[in-house]
């Protein structure tokens, strides 16, 4: 890969320089719009792919799990209830005195109890006890958010298939999606680290540091400075918005890019306003430009991860090397003497 | 990763060949083929330690944060247990309070009171569940369920069913991912490296044996002058240690006979040198020579996801479309976290087999993933 990119600025650098010396600018205008197009259709397609292929799964798994008559219970019925359980066995009936107070306590802290146990088991097992059915749960965005961290692997977890066919589709869709997603990456990849280095390069040519021959590298500390303000730009955003504190957001924006996606926070999820909806869209955006960035940086860093990482293999055996020799020349003269 | 491979296995090499030259001058005369069982015995433990010792440093990480995890989350949700015992009889305490001082003949009314006090009551404890509550009294963060929750950090799967509710606990996950997860992925590519050319050679074997004749059995056929039995050629590894030996035996003795013994040094690098080129040629006539084809990378996959889902569908009762959906899920890294198994694995049974089998699916299944990836990759350059 690093050699590849690097024949290919090669090969850039010697057009450029003998078009510069060669033929009228307008060939060289068209030559550069045809370049331009062809890298729009190469990269951008497969950007274009992905987004087709994930709002084509959001309309699909919206039409496979709105189709299910879910038995949506409400927290409001369950309330009555225990309300009126609680008036049966206590007021109302005659071996409980109301004016003693302890039996009143046992009764009614049972009844408490399995009130609790009753919410807790609910919110454990995620049933949608807010009243909502699933076709209001599965709006497009969210739908389309599903999709998303389905094939980046990342499996939020907040909204899940809850039919059989959803779950076959689900399985389906991974496999189709995620060697998708994996072109995606490496092309959005090689993309922003040709971007990135160009801007590199052009800095370094308006501050004059750069002799006219010299090959230019990103160092890996510049990618991780970018990774580092791509998160904190995420976690301010998210914090302004959801009313989380920083560190929440932060956690949210490292473990989402890390694909790790716990999904205990995940924002505008909790209700389907259509701010959130819009959340859930620029939610959207922000992960994929996301992986494109650590993709980038995996790029650029992988080379000088490698050489670094050789040299300390080679210093290491060295120092192993040496340890060696001495211990088998000591235990080599100790039975002789 | 190829040169890597070679590099270490030279090192791995280089360092038999000092040992073994050094237990040669003590026992030369004793036992020549004790001594060489014992050179291939040394150099397979050699091998076995790069790559051991990354499975132990995983392992050794993953413990490191259960325990990291164990410290810092377990004590807010006995806190948080406690907080929702003294709520619930807070509430009851409300409640007689009502009927005590109200009029307790009035059905609607009393009604109406005690809906306001169950309505509080209820935001309280769904606010206390999103801080950690979980209706049992224990903790879910105990050994097992704090490494597993590691276990699901490293490798990015991430079911989130357990999560951490602190603020130190979130600042240590995200330490612990970042630290984590590249010496995840070393191992992986290690183990993975490993189990996708022993893959790749038994599929040689077996499939490709007739077909032709290979450069590869060539430089065998070296190796197997000493150990004619066919037998032996069934696991490529003592093989390969035993071409090994035999040049370290040969090259050493001639070093022994024509050099005197202090310029040692030059000579194995010359013999590291011819050794290396060996291993080359092994090496890229694997991945050139024998392509396994996708579909039966595809027929394992699907295999071990099966096998994944009959596992967990006997023992946790699910059918089975649910367990290769959560064989599936777990594999590709999604991690949804609808369904997991083993609620005695958090209930805190440590060490019971369940979880054991979960964590050891989890990281084999990882390589098997790795060894398709591998495969399709490999094709491609």
């Amino acid at each position: 890969m690093p050699r590849g990119i690097s024949m290919r600025s090669s090969l850039r650098s010697r057009d450029s320089s003998s078009t510069s010396t060669g033929v009228d600018p307008r060939e060289r205008v068209k030559d550069c719009c045809r370049k331009l197009v062809a890298f729009m259709c190469t990269q951008v397609g497969v950007g274009g792919l992905v987004v087709g292929y994930a709002i084509v799964g959001a309309f699909g798994f919206i039409s496979i799990e709105s189709q299910v008559n879910q038995t949506v219970c409400v927290q409001d019925d369950t309330r009555r209830e225990y309300a009126n359980e609680l008036w049966l066995r206590t007021a109302s009936n005659q071996s409980v005195n109301v004016f003693n107070q302890t039996a009143f306590y046992v009764v009614s802290n049972s009844i408490l109890q399995r009130y609790q146990e009753n919410i807790t088991g609910r919110k454990q097992q995620k049933l949608n006890c807010n009243g909502l059915a699933p076709q209001d749960v599965w709006t497009f965005p969210a739908a389309l958010m599903f999709c998303l961290s389905v094939f980046t692997m990342i499996g939020y977890g907040s909204l899940v298939p809850k039919t059989q066919w959803g779950k076959g589709a689900t399985v389906i869709y991974a496999v189709l999606g995620i060697p998708l997603y994996v072109l995606y990456f490496l092309n959005m990849g090689k993309v922003f680290a040709q971007t990135f280095k160009w801007l590199y390069t052009q800095l370094h040519e308006c501050t004059g540091q750069r002799k006219p021959g010299q090959r230019i590298i990103v160092p890996s500390t510049a990618c991780l400075w970018v990774i580092f303000g791509y998160i904190i730009v995420g976690s301010i955003i998210f914090a302004e918005w959801e009313g989380w504190d920083y560190l929440d957001s932060t956690y949210f924006c490292v473990t989402s890019l890390c694909k790790i996606g716990m999904g205990d926070l995940v924002p505008g999820w909790s209700h389907s306003t259509e701010d959130s909806q819009t959340k859930l869209i620029i939610n959207f955006v922000y992960m994929l430009l996301g992986m494109g960035l650590i993709a980038m940086c995996y790029n650029l860093m992988k080379e000088e991860v490698y050489v670094k990482a050789r040299e300390l293999k080679e210093q290491l055996n060295q120092v192993m090397d040496t340890i060696h020799y001495k211990l088998i020349t000591c235990c080599k003269s100790e039975p002789t003497d | 990763m190829e040169t890597d491979r070679t590099s270490r296995s030279s090192v791995s090499w280089q360092r038999g060949s000092y040992r073994g030259r050094s237990g040669r001058r003590r026992k030369r005369k004793r036992k020549p083929w004790g001594e060489r069982i014992a050179d291939w015995i040394r150099t397979l433990i050699a091998f076995l330690f790069s790559n051991v010792g990354i499975v132990c440093l995983v392992v050794g990480y993953t413990i490191a944060g259960a325990f990291l995890f164990i410290y810092i989350e377990g004590k807010i949700s006995l806190d948080v247990a406690g907080d929702v015992i003294k709520l619930r009889n807070s509430t009851a305490a409300d409640l007689w309070e009502l009927t005590s001082k109200e009029n307790v003949f009035s059905e609607k009314l009393w009604k109406e009171k005690v809906r306001n006090i169950l309505e509080d009551y209820q935001t309280t404890i769904v606010s206390s569940i999103k801080n950690g509550y979980n209706g049992m009294k224990e903790t879910k963060w105990t050994f097992a369920g704090a490494f597993l929750y590691s276990l699901t950090v490293i490798t990015t799967i991430g079911y989130g069913n357990i999560c951490p509710k602190t603020k130190w606990g979130k600042v240590a996950t995200i330490v612990y991912a970042i630290i984590g997860m590249p010496l995840f992925l070393l191992y992986l590519s290690n183990i993975g490296d490993i189990l996708a050319r022993s893959f790749k050679w038994t599929y040689a074997r077996c499939c490709l044996c007739k077909c032709r004749r290979r450069p590869y059995d060539a430089a065998s056929a070296r190796a197997s002058e000493i150990s004619n039995d066919p037998a032996a050629k069934r696991d490529r590894w003592p093989q390969i240690v035993s071409t090994y030996g035999e040049e370290i035996d040969t090259s050493s003795l001639n070093v022994e006979e024509t050099l005197p013994r202090d310029d040692d040094n030059g000579e194995v690098n010359g013999s590291d040198g011819d050794d290396e080129d060996d291993d080359d040629e092994s090496d890229s006539y694997d991945p050139q020579h024998v392509t396994v084809p996708l579909t039966l990378c595809l027929a394992i996959m699907v295999g071990y996801i099966w096998g994944g889902a009959f596992l967990f569908s006997t023992w946790e009762d699910w059918n089975m479309l649910d367990g290769s959906y959560f064989c599936f899920v777990s594999l590709s890294t999604i991690g949804f976290g609808d369904i997991v198994p083993g609620e005695e694995i958090y209930s805190g049974h440590a060490f019971d087999l369940s979880f054991i089998m979960c964590s050891m699916y989890l990281m084999l299944g990882k390589f098997y993933i790795y060894v398709y990836d591998a495969s399709p990759f490999i094709i491609c350059m």
